[in-house]
């Protein structure tokens, strides 16, 4: 169980952004955007095969050639700004059928990735997720924040559309981040590192959806943009976004009239104090959403 | 933490060769080979694999009225320097796992090669003869098997959603230690999946009755062999749409998801009629 470096680049105190596939991949998708834009450059990788069941064999003339894994992969960048480490792991490793990670693969995974990011001097982590909120599709997600520190919250409500986790409406006694998204922000803090998770909002009525949520991933890497004082173009995710509005239209236009009132009512009150869908309205989404995200036509790939 | 490897005793061999056979396969075809060569070899079980680590152990399953527990032993069979793994495909820990039959292989019993036995489940008839056929990791074993009757001309990629066996895993874990191994593979009629398949047991067994120069009187399964073709020729004679579905894979020609998934539970609950 190790770690593979391909170089050791000098870099100057990296802050490092880490991040593994969950909801929507709010996450994934905002770090893979701004690995794309940096130019990330490889830099290493954790060793597949004591976290994770092979996904595919590769049989050449009788002759078993390959067996590949998922991916767990760090970059690197250095910018004018701060140098910067990127990880991003294609699946969260699981003792079973679960889909986010839990238990000793999952300490030994995060405390992986912290090692590389001590090993190249790094003070500061990031991870980011989603954050299930009764907020509407129409309205621009926020981020909701949580740090390892009463500095760094200070830090994070210095930025636009960015909130605390407490500052929401029935969070104030806290809540929590599941999987390696969080888990990773807990040992950080344990290790002596500064740690903020970044968390897109997504509707709680889209938060079993088969596809990504691309708004959610630009609010995020707004903020990282501010944090790291880059510049990025938002062109890409925005023809997602568009794309993908028009699947949940098309879903949304199906919902009974009772159901999108309701919801419809978060829009005008702007998050301050949302309408909570009843118990009976989230059952029927529930119980449908899966047949009306087939009608919707994504063939993104569930996790299991 | 204590190593899951439990020895009742610790075998003396100078070179042997490592047979391999799960219980999750088509038919329980690994698990019936691994049977039959202790039963007729004499293999005595000398370790197993602690389940503490690999299984859920949150109860057990239960099937046909029987407990089933997770059990992961080797046996040796002295006079042929044969080795036998049979096991319960682990549920988590995968690679551990695997690495542990490799250890115990490689430096209890100084294993030089390495056979995986597995059945994969076809839409033929069980008239249809059992075609072996063989994936290797590396070209020198698969020149070695040339001259035996083993199709190993496969071309494959593990297709989306679905994911490689267990099989193949070890032979990439043994490949990554220099043991040659090879997974031998065999297609199970897919009405014969729910009962055994002691055809495809025997197609396997007479590979590697020859390989090892076992010496093995195959007359009791070849008797099995017979009364299945009755079983299966009575349940024919009984029930026309049987026959008829049968007939039609006879010919090459492939029945309706309903009469197949029919001629799967018709044959499962003739057999178990025909037992009890």
């Amino acid at each position: 169980m190790g770690i593979i470096l391909y170089k050791e680049p000098k870099l100057e105190k990296p802050d490092m952004i880490a991040c593994w596939p969950g909801i929507a991949n709010i996450g994934v998708i905002a770090i893979d955007t701004l690995m794309g834009q940096l130019g990330a450059e490889e830099l290493g990788e954790i060793e597949p095969w004591d976290f994770f069941y092979p996904r595919r064999v590769i049989i050449k003339a009788g002759v078993l050639e390959d067996l590949e894994f998922s991916r767990s992969k760090f970059y690197y960048k250095r910018l004018e700004s701060k140098d910067l480490l990127l990880f991003i792991g294609e699946e969260q490793p699981t003792d079973g059928g679960r889909i986010y990670a839990e238990g000793i693969k999952a300490y030994q995974m995060a405390n992986l990735v912290l090692d590389v990011a001590e090993r190249f001097g790094c003070r500061r982590v990031y991870t980011s997720g989603a954050a299930v909120a009764l907020t509407h599709h129409a309205l621009k997600p926020r981020v909701w924040a949580v740090t390892s520190r009463d500095d760094l919250n200070k830090e994070v409500k210095g930025y636009d559309n960015t909130i605390l986790m407490s500052e929401i409406e029935g969070t104030v006694d806290g809540g929590s981040i599941t999987g390696l998204n969080g888990l990773l922000l807990g040992l950080a803090k344990k290790r002596g590192f500064e740690a903020i998770c970044l968390m897109g909002e997504i509707p709680d009525y889209l938060s079993r959806a088969p596809f990504p949520y691309p708004r959610a991933s630009k609010s995020v890497l707004e903020i990282l943009a501010s944090f790291l004082r880059i510049e990025i173009d938002y062109r890409a995710l925005d023809e997602m976004a568009v794309q993908i509005d028009d699947i949940i239209d098309g879903i949304y236009e199906e919902f009974s009239s009772e159901i999108k009132e309701r919801l419809d009512q978060r829009k005008s009150i702007m998050q301050a104090k949302p309408e909570t869908i009843t118990e009976e309205d989230e059952k029927w989404i529930k119980e449908h959403i899966d047949e009306l995200f087939k009608k919707g036509g994504s063939a993104d790939e569930q996790p299991s | 933490m204590n190593s899951p490897l439990k020895f009742s005793w610790q075998p003396e061999l100078q070179r042997s060769s490592l047979v391999v056979g799960w219980s999750g396969d088509a038919s329980k075809l690994g698990a019936k080979v691994t049977d039959y060569l202790n039963r007729k070899l004499g293999g005595q079980s000398f370790c197993e694999i602690e389940p503490v680590e690999f299984f859920p152990l949150g109860g057990v399953a239960i099937e046909d009225d029987l407990v089933q527990f997770p059990e992961s032993k080797f046996f040796l069979c002295p006079r042929q320097n044969l080795v036998v793994f049979s096991g319960t495909p682990p549920s988590y820990q995968w690679y551990k796992f695997l690495n542990l039959i490799l250890d115990t292989a490689e430096h209890y019993c100084h294993v030089q090669e390495l056979h995986t036995i597995g059945g994969m489940v076809s839409l033929s008839a069980h008239t249809a003869p059992r075609e072996l056929m063989g994936v290797s990791n590396s070209p020198g074993l698969k020149a070695a098997l040339s001259h035996y009757k083993l199709a190993m001309g496969l071309d494959y990629e593990t297709p989306p959603g679905q994911r490689p066996t267990l099989n193949s895993f070890l032979l990439w874990a043994a490949k990554r230690r220099n043991m040659p191994g090879v997974n031998l593979w065999v297609p199970i009629p897919f009405y014969l999946v729910p009962v055994d398949d002691p055809k495809a047991q025997r197609r396997v067994l007479e590979f590697l009755n020859q390989r090892f120069d076992l010496g093995i009187d195959f007359s009791d399964l070849d008797e099995e062999i017979e009364q299945q073709n009755q079983i299966i020729a009575e349940m024919r004679h009984s029930f026309p749409h049987v026959d008829e579905s049968i007939s039609m894979l006879e010919s090459n020609l492939r029945p309706s998801e309903e009469e197949s998934q029919r001629l799967v539970i018709e044959t499962e609950k003739f057999f178990r009629e025909k037992r009890d």
